[in-house]
């Protein structure tokens, strides 16, 4: 599995999607993301880690526009994208979420792959890619938290946007099912599809993604791939975890 | 695993989307609950009503006079879906709640609303499976008419099918409250307590402002319970169809424009204001709409044909002020027996209600008069019975009264029967099929044939 490190990084001329000044509050608290400004390109796995509360999902819902914003812009290939919008160019996958729970997991597959209008073969190879098959005939609700998550993964892989936000997507996996999934989410890229993961364990966030935000208290502390991240903090040996704690 | 060229359709096959909510709202157990509990309901419903209208036919069936009170429509259509009318009230709610509740709780909601279909596509859906759930209700109600025409009764086509078109309206208009009350709340609890508060609060209004005047008479007309009387009495009235309707069609509205988690609160109450402002100019205009149709085949809503065909070529304005308070029995009758009828003869009808309560210290002999103005002719009368309003009517408008119609009178349908038997049906037999039926549906599809499997797809 390569890193942050040693992977080129994707063609950057072009942001595939621009997030500029994205500011929610939810009443007189605090701000749960304050003025956050990215960009990803296009075929790239960009990391958004960060400890608990830092706003992660918000971000994501924000972005995805399920969640309204206070101020900030959301731009696509340059052209602005209105909240309303933009389930025509991305999809999101939200975290902790068992879908029709009282249904088998092969119906709610079929139900998203009919929605998609998918071909047999894209269908076929999800579910083979993520290891979905030996469940397909239980229901949701009765589904272990690794086969839950493997089953919204299949629903975010079936949706044909070029770009996928996912949160949490390693969560329940363990070691090797993370590493595998990773390739699945790999493969999904070179394909020319664009990945934005919300991550909290360091240590995958560092294997699998090109380019990386740091998220603390609602605001950007750093962004860039691990090197940069590192000439950013002086810490030219330091992990993802050092550079962490040294920006945040 | 994809395409090289990403494709998002458009819009999407809605069959997926509407198989889903009928899946899920047969999988849950709610709509099962409800069923179950309904059968016993009806039922004793159902036998008690006969039992009744036997007691009353055993004289009847030797008197042709008696045997003309005997109608059907009255004697166990109405009882027994009163019954079924209490369980949608106080059941049914949750039924269509879970339609959108379970999908905000379990997040699955977040999913749909990224699916390429538009919010009103999705409450479009989501209400055919809350009305598909009512015709699988009501059918103890609907197996109770069986019951009834294998007991021998008599059923009028006409004023059945408008009794359950009624019910199909109330059910969708339960089921529409229960869905804005689904998208408006954090959770299926909630939810409830705001429907149930919608519902039973109406039978509250109905029972506290009934047979009031002014605001109260007002408010009393705000009751669901109102919606179902009309058809009771066997008319079908556009009218009220069409406020039922606009009334269904505001709360679909209104549902989705809380249904989209990203529209900021400020956007969905301005467009929610739009909306509730269309329903009033709606609702405004369905209430100049008079027009009506006399199912009953008794055609206790209407005069004689004779009369009727009369009536209708009096075509300048008819006045009629009525000074009596609004609760008094004596308007209730005449509401009952002449208003009503005159307001769906006659072309123009104005009718007046002086609304002023009886001064017991003072009496005033002008208290329970009723004074009729057509043209430039006016007369007095307290009468409340047709038989002396419609020639003092005829005289106002200078016509010959016409001649009695023959043939028309209502033979009534008396019948004497026990119902017992059917009890087995409704708290044994009924039950146990449903139970089948829910163990049936809740079932998994078979793996054989699976498309999925066979790496076809589904």
């Amino acid at each position: 599995m390569s890193t942050v490190n040693d992977r080129p990084s994707p063609h950057r001329s072009a942001p595939l999607l621009g997030v500029r000044n994205l500011t929610k509050r939810y009443g007189s608290d605090g701000a749960a993301i304050d003025g956050v400004t990215f960009s990803a390109v296009a075929g790239e796995i960009l990391g958004i880690i960060g400890p608990n509360g830092a706003g992660k999902t918000t971000l994501l819902e924000a972005i995805a526009g399920l969640l309204p914003v206070n101020s900030g812009d959301v731009s696509w290939r340059g052209e602005p994208l209105h909240a309303g919008r933009r389930r025509d160019v991305l999809f999101y996958l939200p975290d902790g979420v068992r879908p029709y729970q009282d249904q088998s997991a092969q119906q709610v597959v079929s139900f998203v792959a009919n929605v998609f209008q998918r071909s047999d073969a894209d269908i076929r190879s999800t579910i083979e890619a993520l290891g979905l098959r030996p469940v397909l005939r239980k229901r949701v609700h009765a589904l272990s938290k690794g086969y839950a998550r493997r089953l919204m993964l299949t629903i975010g892989l079936l949706a044909p946007h070029d770009l996928l936000l996912m949160d949490e997507p390693f969560d329940g996996f363990d070691l090797r099912q993370t590493r595998d999934v990773m390739g699945v989410l790999r493969r999904e890229t070179a394909r020319g599809r664009t990945l934005i993961l919300s991550i909290h364990q360091l240590a995958d966030a560092e294997r699998v993604c090109d380019r990386l935000i740091l998220l603390s208290a609602g605001q950007v502390r750093g962004s860039g791939g691990l090197a940069e991240l590192r000439v950013q903090t002086g810490l030219p040996n330091g992990s993802l975890e050092d550079i962490f704690l040294a920006l945040t | 695993m994809r395409s090289h060229e990403a494709y998002v359709p458009p819009t999407a096959p809605i069959g997926p989307l509407l198989a889903k909510e009928l899946r899920e709202i047969t999988a849950g157990r709610a709509l099962w609950t409800m069923l179950l509990l309904v059968c016993p309901l009806v039922g004793y419903s159902f036998a008690q009503a006969v039992s009744l209208y036997s007691e009353s036919s055993a004289p009847a069936l030797q008197s042709p006079v008696l045997a003309t009170s005997l109608s059907p429509l009255d004697g166990i259509l109405v009882p027994t879906f009163g019954s079924f009318y209490v369980a949608v009230t106080l059941l049914f709610p949750f039924v269509a709640i879970r339609v959108l509740g379970q999908e905000k709780e379990s997040g699955a909601l977040s999913l749909l609303v990224q699916f390429p279909y538009r919010p009103s596509t999705l409450i479009a859906t989501k209400f055919c499976a809350v009305l598909a759930a009512w015709l699988v209700v009501s059918i103890p109600a609907l197996s109770a008419l069986l019951a009834w025409a294998i007991l021998g009764g008599h059923l009028a086509a006409s004023e059945t099918l408008n009794l359950l078109f009624g019910h199909l309206l109330y059910g969708g208009l339960v089921g529409a409250i229960g869905l804005f009350a689904a998208v408006i709340s954090d959770n299926s609890a909630t939810a409830a307590i705001i429907a149930l508060a919608v519902t039973i609060g109406s039978w509250v209004l109905d029972f506290t402002l009934a047979g009031r005047s002014g605001l109260s008479a007002w408010l009393a007309q705000l009751s669901l319970t109102q919606t179902l009387r009309p058809f009771e009495q066997g008319l079908l009235s556009t009218g009220l169809v069409l406020r039922i309707v606009a009334v269904i069609g505001a709360l679909a509205a209104l549902t989705v424009v809380w249904l989209p988690p990203g529209t900021p609160v400020r956007t969905k109450i301005i467009r929610s204001v739009s909306c509730v402002l269309v329903v009033v100019v709606a609702l405004t205009v369905a209430a100049q709409v008079r027009a009506s149709v006399d199912l009953s085949e008794d055609r206790r809503n209407s005069f004689s044909s004779a009369d009727e065909r009369l009536l209708a070529t009096l075509r300048r304005p008819l006045i009629i002020r009525i000074n009596l308070a609004a609760e008094d029995p004596r308007y209730i009758d005449l509401r009952r027996n002449v208003l009503g009828k005159l307001e769906r003869a006659l072309p123009d009808v104005t009718v007046v209600l002086a609304n002023e309560r009886p001064n017991v210290a003072n009496p005033s002999d002008a208290y329970g008069q009723i004074e009729y103005v057509y043209g430039d002719r006016s007369d007095l009368s307290r009468s409340t019975s047709p038989r002396e309003i419609l020639p003092l009517l005829y005289a106002l408008a200078g016509v010959q009264p016409p001649a009695p119609s023959v043939g028309e009178e209502y033979p009534g349908y008396p019948l004497v029967a026990s119902a017992d038997a059917m009890l087995l049906w409704f708290f044994g037999g009924l039950p146990l099929l449903i139970v089948l039926a829910w163990r049936h549906i809740r079932r998994l599809p078979p793996d054989k044939g699976s498309r999925i499997h066979q790496g076809v797809k589904p």
